[in-house]
């Protein structure tokens, strides 16, 4: 603490050139209340809580290599989706908001088919069972293409710690949205018209 | 106080070149450049884990910090640098993965203020002493009557020494 | 039932503390001494009002009354009954609970210790203090901190117990409550040194007084952190003592302040130096104690310990606010008063070490300080977020903590006054022979790094000049050389380095590899041989355990497991440790994971491979047994030393009265003679207190 520096004047008798040693002291003990104060303002302004913003340094900047197959064996690279609106979502089977927004995302892909420049839906398998998702796909539906990433590239690349999470590429390759919390079929399809029409995406 | 003579100068100095060349040799025996695996453990000590809380991606083993591992362990085996790799992970995952705030902009500041704190503290302990040393000097030579004192005292009641 | 009860004791002992403290202050302020001991007895409602809540709340735990919402967040009907009760500081609530019954027994023993001076001021004003600090406590309760309140709706059937975490190893019972007593310990020689400065009688008298307090509540805050340490390493599995965690840092950094003050206040009952450095580093010690509550209980650091709720870091603040503006306005005050009598007339004496030992421990606790907030401070300012972890903290420590080794080394064979180098020399050669043969032998075994090879040495070098002192003392005066402040110390101080020690060679010498195995196959590593028996899964009340069965080198069986928490969900790693004087060696368990689809009761399947990892790590043992010395030298330095002499005489006076004066030298004589230097070692005496 500031308190380092504040003691040594005090120590020593009155010397001869007194007046000038003297008044050090109260500049000192003003210096570690100013410190103190400034301290406390921030501490009030601090924002406290798990911190889920959903900034992203890639926001507007060229979306990472995602080059995998698909569960179904089939290859997908993204720079091959270029020309579309593209919308990823990391996904987990064991991860409830994922399981419970599933529905939405079926909405959301047969809105987005019935469009003549329709955003295409991708599912990446997030730290799961590509066994698994396959099973919950047969079982729920879900005519989109699911990626492997069982070496956790794309989740690396694009910066994903926690399922779900759901990106929008839009047709130059470039981030334009990152949304880290359970969504829905209406706020997907409003977030697309917003980034199409031209402003600024904020989630 | 007793003074064995094999305890002045020379004994010192030889403790101290012994003393350094030990340490030049513990120093030396670590080896030069890492093997890879030492420089992905050193660079994922300084990542932190992005799901849970207080543990580094060395540390942790949880899924996602398995997969930033693995991802420093490719980018260390393609030859990028440390930095390069740290970069790399900040653009994505946000400057909050570093452990180590950077040494440029206002994160140096956790590394500059210690420093500054420690020269000013170094200096004001300097001054401080340097003026009591005058003080003390200040007060003057002792006089005839205070050497008599003292003389007496030590006659009398022997050398308090040790 | 549970609920009035404990809400009546809160209200009773916030109304005591405000009651008793106005009484007390119209007693002090208007001269009326009667008042003060009337004033007094209000401390006894205090605690009866503390006890109350207190025995409320367990019972309501202990019978599972969920109607609490408390009790409903942290008790189980499937917690075993000792996690039960010690899940009352499990959570924010409850843990603040504690601290009021831990205060209110302080102040009541303080009140008992002093009760023969309760008209003094000096004792009046530090009730005063005390009952402030005390009211705070029991408004948190009452207030933001309410443990009481009732769930919402219907009472659950069942609670979802104590975080995993804090239900599985009996350190966690005891480690909050003694950390607490250290924590609240300084409250008292705080409420002393406040008491001084209002009344203007900032001497010697208040630290004499609370001497023995604040060695007790130093000694129970170093061993609650080392308890700390103890439980990350044998609960948490990540296999390391220390994370540089918020909560961690938060229970160092008045650590840090206390040790400097403890050391510091030998000068000022020595001299009279050093006074504005003795009050400030009690007052920071104070107000880094609020500080790290407010840091690790109002949500604004994310941490393991995650301890938090945003209602309560406001008042956190403001105490912070009041208690630290309030010492600095009052040691302003008084600052004409705290002028010393003396100087320092060389840095190379008693003195000038203790100088030096309060920098380098502000400037420890600035940069822990610093690296905690940092993160805080930047997100304020510029909006975005960056961590400050370990590899920060490890790199800016470890200079100072060898900094602190090497005065810990020259230190205690310092003179008061000044010293000549040749006094050095003389004193420190065995120590230094030790410290140097500390470097070469490691060396020669194959040992590398600097850090951890300076260390050793400095280690060596520290631990020689403590036993030095030892020997010195035993040697004239037998048993007795193990009592008292200077000789308790250099056993305080043989703990603490062993702890250094043990941390350098932890971390730079700690090896981990991770095995997959059949059952029945062995691996080597490091060498030891570790044979996969078996894979076990359990079905216990509160979670399912799955673990290996593991043999080391042909002998005892080790079982890490992995264990999920049926209420929360949680999978909590449980590592198990083999224990060696030299070294642990450290099982983790990594896969198979239980899994939730077994609640039905099915085992998990018994012959498939199993992964776990084994870590090396070189001498954790010595790190608790150095804890254990800290608890034994803290306790022997409260023991009074030898007969005190007068400071003035000779180092070679005899302590008994029963020399004639007239041998005795003139104190004018002495004062003289010691200001020409004549006298180079009179004051010497290492062992003098």
């Amino acid at each position: 603490m500031s308190d380092v520096l504040m003691p040594e004047q005090s120590d020593t008798p009155p010397p001869s050139d007194g007046g000038r040693r003297r008044r050090l002291a109260p500049y000192l003990a003003l210096a570690v209340a100013v410190v103190l104060a400034a301290f406390i303002v921030v501490a009030i302004a601090a924002k406290g809580g798990t911190k889920d913003s959903a900034a992203t340094p890639l926001l507007g900047q060229p979306a990472p290599i995602v080059q995998t197959t698909t569960i179904d064996g089939q290859p997908f690279d993204l720079a091959t989706r270029r020309g579309s609106w593209v919308v990823l979502n990391f996904f987990s089977t064991w991860c409830q908001p994922c399981v419970a927004e599933h529905p939405e995302l079926l909405r959301f892909a047969q809105s987005q088919a019935g469009q003549p420049d329709g955003a295409e839906l991708v599912s990446v398998v997030f730290n799961d069972d590509v066994a698994a998702v396959k099973k919950f796909f047969a079982e729920h539906g879900g005519g989109w293409p699911a990626l492997n990433d069982t070496e956790g590239r794309i989740q690396v690349g694009f910066g994903v710690a926690k399922s779900p999470e759901t990106w929008v590429v839009d047709p130059d390759g470039v981030v334009r949205a990152r949304i880290i919390s359970q969504v829905t079929s209406a706020e997907l399809n409003e977030l697309l018209a917003r980034l199409k029409a031209g402003t600024p995406a904020s989630s | 106080m007793s003074r064995h003579a094999y305890k002045g100068w020379p004994a010192w100095i030889g403790l101290g070149v012994i003393a350094v060349v030990a340490l030049v040799v513990g120093v030396s025996q670590s080896g030069g450049a890492s093997t890879p695996s030492e420089r992905i453990d050193a660079i994922a000590r300084t990542i932190k884990c992005p799901v849970c809380p207080g543990e580094s991606v060395y540390e942790s083993r949880n899924s996602v910090a398995v997969n930033v591992k693995n991802e420093i362990a490719r980018e260390v085996r393609a030859g990028r640098t440390d930095d390069e790799i740290r970069s790399t992970l900040a653009a994505r995952f946000g400057d909050s993965i570093l452990l180590v705030p950077r040494a440029s902009g206002v994160d140096s500041l956790v590394w500059v203020l210690p420093v500054v704190v420690l020269v000013l503290g170094v200096v004001g302990l300097g001054l401080a002493f340097r003026r009591w040393r005058l003080d003390t000097a200040s007060a003057g030579a002792p006089s005839a009557a205070d050497e008599a004192l003292v003389e007496r005292a030590m006659r009398d009641h022997g050398d308090g020494c040790r | 039932m549970n609920g009035v009860l404990g809400m009546a004791g809160i209200a009773l002992g916030l109304a005591s503390t405000i009651l008793g403290g106005i009484t007390v202050v119209i007693g002090l302020t208007k001269g009326r001494p009667r008042l003060l001991r009337v004033g007094s007895l209000y401390v006894w409602f205090m605690l009866g009002g503390a006890v109350l809540a207190f025995a409320a709340m367990e019972r309501a735990l202990i019978t599972r009354d969920f109607s609490l919402s408390y009790v409903a967040n942290v008790g189980s009907s499937r917690t075993p009954a000792l996690y039960n009760f010690a899940a009352l500081w499990s959570a924010l609530q409850g843990s603040i609970l504690l601290w009021v019954l831990l205060l209110s027994l302080y102040v009541a023993a303080t009140l008992l210790w002093f009760r023969k001076r309760l008209t003094d001021p000096v004792v009046g004003w530090a009730l005063v203090v005390l009952f402030g600090i005390s009211a705070f406590f029991f408004l948190l309760v009452a207030g933001p901190a309410n443990p009481f309140a009732r769930t919402s709706g219907t009472a659950p059937t069942d609670g979802l117990g104590p975080n995993p975490l804090l239900q599985n190893h009996p350190l966690m019972v005891i480690h909050p409550p003694i950390l607490y007593l250290g924590y609240v310990g300084f409250s008292v020689p705080f409420a002393f040194a406040i008491a001084g400065l209002i009344t203007g009688r900032v001497g010697e008298g208040w630290l004499l007084d609370t001497r023995r307090w604040t060695l007790f509540a130093w000694g129970f805050l170093s061993i609650g952190i080392v308890l700390g340490a103890w439980w990350s390493y044998e609960v948490l599995g990540w296999g390391g003592v220390w994370g540089w965690d918020p909560v961690e840092n938060a229970s160092l950094l008045p650590w840090l302040t206390a040790t400097a003050f403890i050391h510091s206040v030998l000068v000022q009952e020595r001299r009279g130096m050093l006074r504005v450095w003795n009050l400030s580093l009690l007052a920071a010690t104070f107000s880094l104690t609020i500080l790290g509550t407010f840091l690790t209980r109002s949500g604004v650091i994310q941490s393991v310990h995650a301890f938090s709720n945003g209602a309560i870091g406001p008042y956190l603040l403001t105490f912070f606010g009041i208690v630290a503006g309030g010492s600095l306005l009052l040691i302003g005050w008084r600052g004409d008063r705290l002028r010393s009598p003396g100087s320092i007339d060389s840095p190379l004496s008693r003195e000038g070490a203790f100088l030096a030992n309060n920098f380098l421990f502000s400037l420890f606790a600035f940069v822990v300080l610093l690296g905690t907030v940092f993160p805080l401070v930047v997100e304020a300012l510029q909006d975005r977020q960056l961590s400050v972890g370990r590899p920060f903290f490890d790199r800016m420590t470890t200079p100072i903590g060898l900094a602190l080794l090497t005065l810990m080394g020259i230190a205690p064979v310092l003179p008061w006054r000044k010293a000549t180098g040749e006094l050095l020399r003389q004193r420190l050669f065995w120590p230094a022979c030790f410290g140097v043969a500390c470097v070469v032998v490691p060396v020669l075994f194959g040992a590398d790094g600097l850090a951890p090879l300076l260390a050793f040495g400095l280690g060596g070098f520290a631990a020689g000049s403590a036993v030095r002192q030892l020997a010195l003392a035993t040697r004239r005066q037998g048993w007795r050389g193990f009592l008292g402040r200077a000789n308790g110390g250099m056993v305080v101080h043989i703990g603490v380095i062993m702890i250094a020690v043990a941390l350098a060679a932890q971390v730079s010498y700690q090896r981990y590899a991770e095995f997959t195995l059949h059952p029945g196959d062995t691996a080597r590593f490091g060498g030891h041989t570790f044979t996969f028996l078996r894979q076990v899964a359990e079905d216990k009340p509160a979670a399912l355990i799955t673990s290996a069965r593991i043999r080391i080198d042909g002998g005892p069986v080790y079982a890490p497991a992995q264990q999920l928490y049926k209420a929360r969900g949680d999978i909590i790693a449980t590592p198990s440790v083999k224990t060696g004087l030299t070294g642990d060696i450290y099982l983790t368990l990594l896969t198979p994971e239980p899994t939730s689809s077994a609640t039905s009761g099915a085992p998990a399947p018994t012959d498939t491979t199993l992964t776990f990892g084994v870590r090396l790590m070189p001498y954790t043992i010595w790190l608790w047994l150095g804890g254990g010395l800290i608890a034994v030298g803290t306790v022997l330095a409260a023991f009074p030393g030898r007969r005190r002499r007068r400071p003035t005489d000779p180092v070679s006076a005899p302590t008994s009265d029963r020399v004639p004066a007239e041998s005795r030298p003139d104190e004018r004589e002495l004062v003289t003679a010691r200001r020409l230097g004549r006298l180079g070692a009179v004051g010497g005496a290492a062992a003098d207190v």
